[in-house]
């Protein structure tokens, strides 16, 4: 039967609420609270994705969702105008200068539309995009530097540039610029779409597309409706119109497409490694149960108080349900006001926090707070879910309650016990543990809840205090490494371009601290080795799947035993870098025989410096052969034909190999380790090492990866300084690392898992001591009567404070034990999780937080009883032992 | 000799218009091992008269003196500790501490003394009572009987000057009211122990030595 009575329950609802001033506060507060910690998790999240993205996006060099390559005008007019494709934009590549000043830099000189210029991070800061028919152009101030031009508005700036084999000289007049960004690759020089035509026109491609299949063509850049399934949307846009993107050989119908990774890529479920998502899985767990501790305690204290108000209202004909309905709208107006006040808070929380969490993640310079309304839209229902959660035992309790016990119902009812077998009589502290055994649930919950919070301090600085320094820095072989910037970025690849010029390092040396250094010379140039299919497979099957694999086998070339040719990695080391190596076998000795052929091979290592090893294949003994390849070749593997490198069809299948070579025995002197910091710092390839003189001499190239050196005290401060002024004020391009940087990078590392866990455990401290502070208080507003009897049969208020503030410490003490047992329980247990994420982790044993929390306890134990007895006081015994229920 | 007097005592509660005197100025004596019982109507004052006998409630004006002390001139600690050695009380809803078993209870002012319980006594007490089966028992697994018969166990363990009953049967049936105060009377006379005891109803206070009514705050016959 359905009755209209929502009204009047709502409205007994909130009058009864009403009767609850000092609950509903703490509940407010309880609700804030868990909202404030939902909302900080979410937050910080939700920042890192958004970071890692910005960052991908940066790299990439873009943000649209993907874009259809190559094609022409009449292409591009079908295409762009897709139900599917929400906005569009268009890049249309000119040309790219290749001399001086341009050597080491991506410069592109193109058109593009004010979407795609946008898309690209071209937004000029002064300025705007140039014009049509007019002179102008927009470029970053990297260009401009390289120019040797002044960012000034209407400055001419001229460019010789190649446009598809065409050499092409420009002047421009600068109409904007914005500033360049060292992660984003490409830098581009923009010009008007009539200028781009016009140079088009002039090299002979006219409105067609160049022989390089790019240039002229036209380029759709496009935003979806969703970053979801760009790849599938793609190709559902081609096939609208009679295109595919799958087969180039299949047809005139192809079109090339490009999906941006940086959408892919930085799904935080799809790419954050499980260890994170297990994290915030835990996270979310502990402030649910955190949330429920408290607000599931202040729900039950509250209803069992009331329990003779619920069985009135069951007398007088309310249902259990209606009841149940009753107490969930308590909950819910009060999250009305909880939950909008943490979120505001959690949000200033997780704001401040990420910038920590983000300064510790390698590869996103920029931080990037998010303000997605999923933070607060998930925060909220968390919250709210928590509230709903804990909120039901109490309303079963009070629909379950029968009209006639109702009324005789006391407190301690709750448990079944009749007998108390003590004939000693009662002294103030067993009446006050005995009190505890009232509403065990409640006194349980406070104490869980007291416990939680330090428990999560005590693991913190277990954490924390576990973070070896010593072992961290044993991973820096050197006292300092001075190399390009690019070498110490993950994700470059060093070649001859990043070479650490000689003047440096005559400079360096000239420091009066130098007690030991040396030069590392890396390869680059193409170097060869010979390897077995199987162990190529081996290598390789690791990244690859089978048909890849298969097909790389195909394509490797081979030697006269069927060998299969591999790119291998060299280094050529001083004296000084040999001696920090880590010998797995053999004896690095024979190295350093000059005009000797001998090499050690590199075996990988783990963070935990266990050497892998299988990681090569060369063992003491062996022969190498390094095949130093001078020039290769391309030929079409159907007709072995041989091929122009310059003048490549994109969409032919080519290969290429060893037209003039050298080919150089090496015997294999030692298996050795390369500690990190002074390797490739990326792996791709078997490495080996000879000493610096063959290095040179066999390879014919002399360029020096880095530098390393060893410093004595005294001279590490000025070392640190000059490289410090040296990298940062003179030469930029060049960087360096010290064993200070390190120290600097591990404290930073540690202090972010400090602080996080720092305010974690504070806050849900917070919640503890609030629900302590609602036991307490609720324990003794309960009781006016009985402590008014209890003085009026001669209870001092001495005795009663006295019996009050042993509760109070029983909780302390309660949850001192709990999380020192806890502690001790779950210590070994979680050295081992973290030793096995951690490499630099080494477990040490403490409970000096849970010590140094047991005083404020005690106090807070000793002060929070005696405070809500104060007002309890206030009243005379008479009017107390009046007071009806 | 008066182990109990009051001299004009009076108790003025709110001001102004709302002014009521709910006692008028009262004048009592209690003879020491006198089972006396004070009887009046609702509003009559008698609790508020009961409340200032047991110096739970300070009077506005007049004097209470017990054993030869005045009670009024004690500080509040002062006054607990005198009340918890000289006097006992029986509450019409019991008032036990829900959470010690009756013996606990029944010790429990002996104990908040400070001193041993005088064993011999208390057992004598507790046998008096019928208690000796229920001792291990948690207040919430008696009867209403029962538990006010432990009430007037704790009320005399202390040996004190004066019980103080305050409608000690008001919660009862009539057959156990009749068993407790069969009871409280026997212990009067057995331990020679003085009883006032409040009450509306003529006939439980046919049970005393003594009647006294009162009205309006005001002692109208002895």
């Amino acid at each position: 039967m359905n009755v209209a009575n929502r009204k009047c329950i709502r409205g007994l609802s909130v009058k009864s609420m009403r009767a609850a001033r000092s609950r509903n506060l703490i509940a407010i507060l309880a609700i804030a609270l868990t909202a404030v910690l939902f909302t900080s998790l979410f937050t910080v999240a939700l920042s890192i994705n958004d970071s890692f993205q910005q960052a991908n996006f940066r790299q990439v060099g873009g943000w649209s969702h993907g874009g259809f390559k190559y094609l022409t005008l009449k292409q591009f007019e079908e295409i762009k105008n897709d139900p599917l494709i929400e906005q569009y934009g268009l890049r249309r590549f000119v040309g790219m200068p290749e001399n001086a000043p341009f050597l080491k830099s991506h410069v592109e000189i193109g058109y593009s539309d004010i979407n795609q210029a946008h898309w690209m991070y071209c937004d000029p800061v002064e300025g705007r995009l140039p014009t049509e028919d007019s002179k102008e152009a927009a470029t970053d101030t990297r260009v401009l530097e390289l120019l040797g031009v002044e960012p000034v508005l209407g400055n001419e700036f001229t460019m010789t540039f190649d446009v598809d084999g065409t050499e092409v000289t420009e002047t421009f007049v600068l109409s904007g610029w914005w500033e360049y960004d060292e992660a984003i690759v490409a830098n581009h020089v923009l010009i008007p779409h009539s200028r781009a035509q016009a140079i088009y026109d002039q090299v002979g491609i006219g409105s067609g597309i160049g022989n390089d299949g790019m240039t002229g063509s036209w380029n759709l850049d496009v935003m979806l409706g969703s970053s979801l399934h760009i790849k599938q949307d793609l190709s559902k846009i081609l096939a609208n119109h009679g295109y595919q993107t799958e087969n180039s050989s299949a047809g005139d119908n192809y079109i090339p497409t490009g999906v941006n990774w940086g959408y892919t890529g930085s799904q935080l479920a799809d790419n954050i490694d499980p260890i994170t998502v297990v994290a915030i899985a835990g996270l979310l767990l502990i402030i649910i149960f955190t949330g429920y501790l408290i607000i599931y305690n202040v729900f039950q204290i509250s209803v069992s108080n009331d329990i003779r108000f619920y069985g009135l209202l069951k007398t007088i004909g309310t249902t259990g349900r209606q009841i149940k309905r009753i107490i969930r709208q308590q909950a819910l107006l009060l999250s009305l006001i909880g939950i909008p006040l943490g979120l505001l808070v959690g949000y200033g929380v997780g704001t401040r926090l990420t910038p920590v969490v983000l300064s510790r993640l390698n590869g996103v310079v920029q931080d990037t707070v998010s303000a997605s309304p999923l933070i607060f839209i998930g925060s909220a229902l968390f919250a709210l879910v928590t509230v709903v959660i804990s909120c039901r035992r109490p309303g079963r309790m009070a629909a379950r309650v029968s009209p006639v016990e109702a009324v005789l119902y006391t407190e301690e009812m709750a448990n079944k016990k009749t007998i108390r077998k003590a004939q000693s009589g009662a002294s103030l502290p067993r009446m006050a543990w005995a009190n505890l055994g009232r509403n065990r649930s409640k006194t349980a919950i406070t104490v869980a809840s007291l416990s939680l919070a330090v428990l999560l301090l005590n693991m913190t600085v277990t954490f924390i205090n576990g973070f070896d320094m010593d072992k961290y820095l044993s991973k820096m072989a050197a006292d300092f490494i001075v190399a390009d910037a690019g070498y110490f970025q993950v994700g470059n690849m060093w070649s001859a371009e990043r070479a650490l010029p000689e003047e440096i390092i005559t400079e360096l040396e000239a420091n009066p601290g130098i007690e030991a250094g040396g030069r590392v010379y890396g390869k680059s140039s193409p170097v060869e080795e010979f390897v077995t299919e199987d162990y190529y497979r081996a290598m390789y099957g690791a990244w690859n799947d089978q048909e890849t694999l298969d097909n790389s086998v195909a394509v490797a070339q081979k030697n006269e035993a069927g060998l299969l040719a591999d790119q291998v990695q060299l280094f050529g080391m001083e004296r000084y870098a040999l001696g920090k190596l880590q010998v797995l076998e053999g004896d690095l000795s024979k190295l350093h025989e000059s005009g000797g052929r001998y090499v050690a091979a590199v075996y990988s290592d783990d963070d935990y410096g266990n050497p892998q090893m299988d990681s090569n294949w060369a063992k003491i003994g062996d022969t190498v052969t390094l095949r130093y390849v001078e020039e290769y070749e391309y030929y079409d593997p159907e007709t072995g034909k041989i091929l122009d490198p310059g003048n490549m069809l994109d969409d032919r299948p080519f290969r290429y190999r060893a037209k003039t070579y050298r080919d150089i025995d090496y015997e294999v002197a030692a298996l050795i380790t390369v500690p990190h910091s002074l390797s490739y710092r990326y792996y791709g390839a078997d490495e080996f090492v000879m000493n610096d003189q063959t290095f040179i001499q066999d390879s014919g190239t002399s360029n020096i990866m880095y530098y390393a050196c060893d410093v004595s005290d005294e001279g590490t401060a000025d070392m640190e300084t000059f490289l410090s002024d040296l990298t940062n004020e003179q030469m930029l391009q060049f960087d360096y690392e010290s064993k200070s940087t390190y120290a600097a990078e591990f404290d930073s590392f540690r202090n972010m898992f400090l602080i996080l866990g720092g305010v974690l455990s504070f806050i849900v401290g917070l919640v503890g001591v609030l629900n302590f502070l609602n036991a307490i208080l609720t324990g003794i507003l309960t009781r006016r009567r009985e402590f008014a009897m209890l003085q009026s049969i001669g209870m001092t208020g001495n005795q009663l404070k006295t019996m009050l503030t042993w509760e109070g410490l029983y909780y302390a003490l309660g949850a001192v034990t709990v999380s020192l047992l806890l502690s001790i329980a779950a210590g070994p247990l979680l050295s081992n999780v973290l030793a096995s994420i951690f490499w630099f982790f080494t477990y040490r044993f403490t409970v000096l937080p849970i010590l140094s929390i047991a005083p404020i306890f005690t106090v807070l134990g000793i002060a929070v009883p005696l405070m809500v007895y104060r007002t309890v006081s206030r009243q005379s015994i008479v009017e107390r032992l009046r007071e009806t229920e | 000799m008066s182990i109990l007097k009051t001299h004009d005592l009076k108790k003025i509660y709110g001001t102004g218009e709302n002014t009521v005197h709910a006692l008028a100025g009262v004048n009592l004596q209690v003879e020491t091992g006198e089972f006396m019982a004070i009887v009046g109507t609702s509003g009559s004052g008698k609790s508020t008269l009961l409340h200032m006998l047991g110096g739970l409630d300070r009077p506005t004006g007049g004097m209470v003196t017990v054993d030869g002390k005045d009670i009024f001139s004690l500080k509040d600690e002062e006054l607990t500790i005198f009340r918890r050695r000289k006097i006992g009380f029986v509450f019409q809803n019991y008032n036990l501490v829900p959470v010690l078993n009756v013996y606990e209870n029944i010790v429990l002012p002996i104990q908040l003394d400070g001193n041993r319980p005088d064993c011999a006594y208390v057992d004598s007490i507790i046998e008096t009572l019928g208690l000796q089966s229920k001792l291990q028992n948690l207040p919430n697994n008696l009867s209403g009987g029962q538990q006010q018969r432990v009430a007037i166990a704790r009320a005399l363990a202390a040996k004190p000057a004066i019980v103080l009953a305050d409608e000690p049967t008001g919660n009862l049936d009539s057959k156990t009211s009749q068993d407790v105060l069969g009871l409280l009377k026997v212990t009067s006379q057995k331990f020679s122990q003085t009883i006032v005891m409040i009450t509306h109803n003529e006939e439980i206070a046919q049970l005393a030595d003594r009647i006294v009514r009162i009205e309006d705050g005001l002692i109208v016959a002895r």
